[in-house]
C-alpha cells in the first residue's frame, strides 16, 4: 500500500500505453496532470491556450503521436471547435477533463460532476466521443489505457472524465494488483496498396499513414469530404463518411463497454452512480444491506456513446436512484430525457461530495453520518 | 484554380508550386496546412500532403505536425488569408517566439472575401478610406510583429514578379518563416495590380539568425513502480475508523503533517486518504488538510462528523471551527484559548514549543499518541525518509514527550 493520488495514476497509465506527447495548459484541479506529464511523457509542451493545445495535439497526431492533455470546464469549452476538427479528421488523442464547480469559472478548487451532456452534444450533429470515467484509482489506471486503446483503434478522440476528487485526494492503494499495461502501437495501413485517407474497413475505421509518408500521399479533412480527403460537398460519398463517423463507434461499442455491477438476489432497487460520487454508493449500499434492504447497485464506466449492455441492466429495475454531483440530474437526463418515469429519484447536490446517508435518506433506509 | 478570376491567390500558388519544385522538393516531401477561406481552397490543385483545418488554426496545426514529424527533411507549409491571421494571431506569434520550422503564406487581399468583402485586421487604412469605410484602426503588421516574436524570417510582397525570390527566401529558412502576400481580389476588393501597390502596405523583409525549435522524445523513469509491497510492522488503536482535521496558515507545515500521518497509519496497517484545502495564494491564509485512517477500505473520502480537530493558528480554526460537532475532540495552540470559546478543548503550547513551522505536527502528533491510535515510532519511522527529517524527528520527539 502507499498514498498515491490519481493524477498521477492516470498519468502513469497513459504513457505506459504509448503516449508519447503531453501538451497543455495548467488550469485547476488538473494541475497534477501538467506537473506528472513534466516528468514523464517522452515530449512536454506548454500551449499558451487550449485552443493551441488541442491543435498542436491534433498535428501530433496527424504525424503519428499519441497525444494527452488534461483541463477543466473553461479550457474545454475553448477546446470545443478544435474537438470537432480532430473528431472530423479522426485523430487520436486522449483529453482528461477534471470537473470542477461551475457555472463558468465557478469554484476551481471544488469538485462536481457536471459536465456530462456538454460532451454529450460536443460534435455538432450529435456524434458521439467517447467518455470513459472512472470511479477509483483501479479505474484511473485502466480506462486510462482503455482511453488510449480506444482512441488509437477507432481513431477518434476519447474523453476521460474525472473531477476535483477524483484526481486529487491521496488514498492509500495497493499498486502491486493493478494489471500490466502493453503500450498500444498506431497501426498504419498496409504498404504498396492504393491509399485513401478516408475509405474505412468493415469495422468502419480508416486505416491511418501519417503526414509526410514518402510513398503514400495524405490528406486529412475537417470539412465534409469524401474518401481522399478533399471537401465534397453533399455528395454520397461524403455523407457516407459523415454518416460512417457515427456508425463506426455505435458498432464498436461493446468493445469499449464498461460498468461494475454489484447485484443483490431478490432486490427491485438499483443504485446508479458514477465518478466520484459512486464513491458514496458503494458506502451507502453496504450500509443498507447492513439493515436488510435489498439494493443493487450499477456504476458507469462508459457514459458516451451510451452503452446499450447498460440500459439492458436498468430495464431489469422498477425503482431506480440517480447519485450525481449536479443539480439537473445529468445522468438521469441522457438515459430518460426529460420523460416522467415512476419510481425514479435523484440525489443530487452542488458544493460538495454526495454523503452516503445522503443516498440512503432517499432509498428508505435508516440514515447515520459518516464518521 | 479553384478560385474566382482574376483572384490574386491562383498567381501566389501558381508562384508557390515553382519555388517548391525551384528548392527540389518532391510533392509527398512537402505537407500543406490550409486554413479557411478562400486561401483555404488549395488542397485539390495541390499533390502535395494536405490537411484542412479550422479558421486561422492553420500555424498552430502546423506547428504540431512539424514538431511530432519523425522523418526530418519534410517542408511544413502553412497557408492562410488576412482573416485566419487575425483570427489565431496568437498562432503565428507563438511560432515564430519558437521558431518552429515551418513556412507561413498568408494571402492578404486586405478582406474577408469568403463572407462578402468585410474588412479585416490587415486591412489597410488606405484601402479603407477608399470605401468610404470609417474605421481609423491602422492594420496589423504581421511582418513586424512576427519579427518582433522572434521569426528567421519575416516578409511582405506586392509585386508577382517579387513572388518567387521571397518564396525561396522562406522556404530555405530553417525555422519560422513568414511571407504575406498582398493579393488582387476581383469579386470583392482591389481588381487592378496598379490600385493593389498604392493601398497595400509597402514591402518589407526582416531576418534574424536563430536555430530552429527542436524537440527530443526523451526515455523517462516511471512515476512509481506497481510492485511494490509495503509492510506494516506498527500497531494502531484505531477500532474503526478516525478522521481527523488539521489546521493552521500557510507555511505551517499542515500539509506535511497530514500526509506523515496517512503514511505512519499506512504503516500501521490502515487504509488512509488525505486531501488539503487552501486558498490559491501561496504563503498567506489558511491550510486545512483532512485524514481518515480506517480499518476498512475506504470509499467515500468526505469527513462528515471528525473525530478530532488540531487547530495551531487563529486562520486555521476560523476555517476548521464549522468542522468541529458534538463528540468531537478538539485540540488548540493555547494562544487560541482566550478566543475560541471551547471550553472543552485540550490546549497546548504547541507554537511555543516547535514554532510556527512545526506546531501543526507538533499537536497532532501529541494528541494520536495519547489517545493510542497511532504509535510514536510509526511516525518517527515515515519521518526518517522525509527530506526534513531531521527537523521532523525532533518536533515528533517532543510532541510525544509531551504526552
Amino acid at each position: 500500500m502507499q498514498l498515491i493520488d490519481g493524477s498521477k495514476i492516470i498519468t502513469e497509465a497513459c504513457v505506459r500505453a504509448g503516449a508519447d506527447v503531453y501538451v497543455g495548459y495548467p488550469i485547476t484541479p488538473s494541475n497534477w496532470f501538467y506537473a506528472y506529464a513534466q516528468k514523464r511523457f517522452p515530449l512536454f509542451l506548454a500551449a499558451p491556450d487550449e485552443i493551441s493545445t488541442l491543435q498542436w495535439m491534433s498535428g501530433f497526431s496527424a504525424a503519428g503521436r499519441m497525444p494527452v492533455t488534461a483541463t477543466s470546464f473553461p479550457g474545454l469549452a475553448l477546446m470545443v471547435e478544435s474537438l470537432n476538427m480532430a473528431y472530423m479528421m479522426e485523430l487520436p488523442m486522449l483529453i482528461v477533463v477534471t470537473q470542477r464547480l461551475g457555472p463558468s469559472t465557478g469554484s476551481a478548487t471544488t469538485g462536481a460532476q457536471g459536465d456530462l451532456l456538454l460532451l454529450r452534444g460536443a460534435i455538432s450533429g450529435g456524434y458521439p466521443v467517447p467518455v470513459f470515467c472512472p470511479s477509483g484509482f483501479e479505474d484511473c489506471w485502466n480506462l486510462a489505457y482503455e482511453g488510449i486503446k480506444t482512441a488509437i483503434r477507432y481513431r477518434t478522440p476519447v474523453i476521460l472524465l474525472t473531477s476535483k476528487e477524483m484526481v486529487m485526494t491521496h488514498r492509500s492503494f495497493d499498486l502491486s494488483g493493478l494489471p500490466e499495461i502493453e503500450k498500444v502501437e498506431r497501426p498504419k495501413a498496409e504498404p504498396g496498396r492504393p491509399y485513401q485517407p478516408y475509405r474505412a474497413g468493415e469495422d468502419g475505421v480508416p486505416p491511418f499513414v501519417p503526414l509526410g509518408d514518402d510513398v503514400r500521399q495524405v490528406r486529412l479533412n475537417a470539412s465534409t469530404h469524401g474518401n481522399l480527403g478533399l471537401i465534397q460537398k453533399e455528395s454520397p460519398e461524403a455523407m457516407a463518411n459523415t454518416r460512417r463517423l457515427q456508425e463506426k463507434l455505435e458498432q464498436n461499442i461493446p468493445a469499449f463497454t464498461f460498468y461494475g455491477l454489484d447485484e443483490e438476489t431478490g432486490a427491485e432497487e438499483l443504485i446508479i452512480s458514477y465518478g466520484i460520487s459512486a464513491d458514496a454508493a458503494r458506502d451507502a449500499v453496504a450500509a443498507l444491506r447492513s439493515q436488510g434492504k435489498k439494493v443493487s447497485l450499477l456504476i458507469v464506466k462508459t457514459l458516451l456513446p451510451f452503452p446499450p449492455a447498460i440500459l439492458d441492466i436498468l430495464e431489469r429495475y422498477e425503482k431506480q436512484v440517480f447519485v450525481e454531483e449536479n443539480l439537473p440530474g445529468l445522468l438521469r437526463e441522457l438515459v430518460y430525457g426529460q420523460a416522467r418515469r415512476k419510481n425514479t429519484r435523484s440525489v443530487n447536490k452542488i458544493g460538495s461530495m454526495i454523503t452516503p446517508s445522503e443516498i440512503i435518506n432517499q432509498t428508505g433506509g435508516e440514515a447515520f453520518p459518516t464518521g | 484554380m479553384p478560385f474566382c478570376p482574376g483572384c490574386g491567390h491562383g498567381i501566389a500558388i501558381k508562384n508557390l508550386s515553382k519555388a517548391l519544385e525551384g528548392a527540389g522538393y518532391d510533392p509527398l516531401d512537402v505537407i500543406v496546412v490550409s486554413d479557411i477561406g478562400c486561401a483555404g481552397l488549395v488542397d485539390p490543385v495541390l499533390a502535395t500532403h494536405t490537411i484542412h483545418g479550422l479558421h486561422g488554426r492553420a500555424p498552430a496545426l502546423a506547428l504540431g505536425i512539424s514538431l511530432g514529424l519523425s522523418n526530418p527533411g519534410k517542408k511544413v507549409l502553412a497557408i492562410q488569408g488576412d482573416g485566419g491571421a487575425t483570427i489565431g494571431l496568437q498562432h503565428l506569434l507563438e511560432a515564430a517566439r519558437r521558431n518552429v520550422d515551418m513556412t507561413l503564406i498568408v494571402l492578404n487581399n486586405l478582406l474577408y472575401g469568403m463572407t462578402g468583402g468585410q474588412m479585416s485586421g490587415l486591412s489597410t487604412l488606405e484601402f479603407k478610406a477608399g470605401r468610404h469605410i470609417e474605421d481609423d484602426a491602422p492594420p496589423f503588421d504581421i511582418v513586424r510583429l512576427t519579427h518582433e516574436a522572434g521569426a528567421a524570417y519575416s516578409s511582405r510582397v506586392t509585386a508577382p514578379g517579387d513572388f518567387k525570390t521571397h518564396f525561396a527566401e522562406a522556404l530555405a529558412t530553417p525555422g519560422f518563416a513568414l511571407v504575406e502576400v498582398a493579393c488582387l481580389c476581383p469579386s470583392h476588393g482591389v481588381g487592378k495590380m496598379k490600385e493593389l501597390v498604392s493601398v497595400a502596405s509597402g514591402d518589407l523583409g526582416l531576418a534574424r539568425r536563430r536555430e530552429p525549435a527542436r524537440v527530443a522524445f526523451k526515455e523517462t523513469a516511471p512515476l512509481f513502480e506497481k510492485g511494490r509491497q509495503t509492510e506494516a510492522p506498527f500497531h494502531s488503536g484505531i477500532k474503526e475508523r478516525l478522521g481527523i482535521v488539521i489546521a493552521g496558515s500557510a507555511g505551517g507545515g499542515v500539509q506535511s503533517t497530514a500526509r506523515l500521518i496517512a503514511n505512519a497509519g499506512i504503516l500501521s496497517g490502515l487504509h488512509a486518504t488525505m486531501k488539503g484545502e487552501y486558498p490559491i495564494t501561496v504563503g498567506t491564509g489558511f491550510s486545512l488538510a483532512e485524514v481518515i485512517l480506517s480499518t476498512k477500505e475506504i470509499h467515500y473520502t468526505g469527513l462528515e462528523v471528525p473525530d478530532a480537530v488540531v487547530a495551531v493558528t487563529t486562520d486555521g480554526l476560523a476555517k476548521a471551527r464549522s468542522r468541529i460537532k458534538p463528540g468531537t475532540s478538539v485540540v488548540l495552540d493555547s494562544k487560541l484559548e482566550e478566543s475560541a470559546s471551547c471550553p472543552n478543548a485540550i490546549y497546548g503550547d504547541f507554537q511555543k514549543e516547535a514554532g510556527k513551522q512545526g506546531a501543526a505536527l507538533f499537536a497532532a502528533v501529541f494528541w494520536l499518541v495519547k489517545e493510542g491510535m497511532l504509535e510514536a515510532d510509526a511516525l518517527l519511522e515515515v519521518a526518517r525518509k522525509h527530506k526534513h527529517a531531521k527537523s521532523l524527528v525532533e518536533v515528533i520527539e517532543r510532541g510525544v514527550g509531551v504526552g
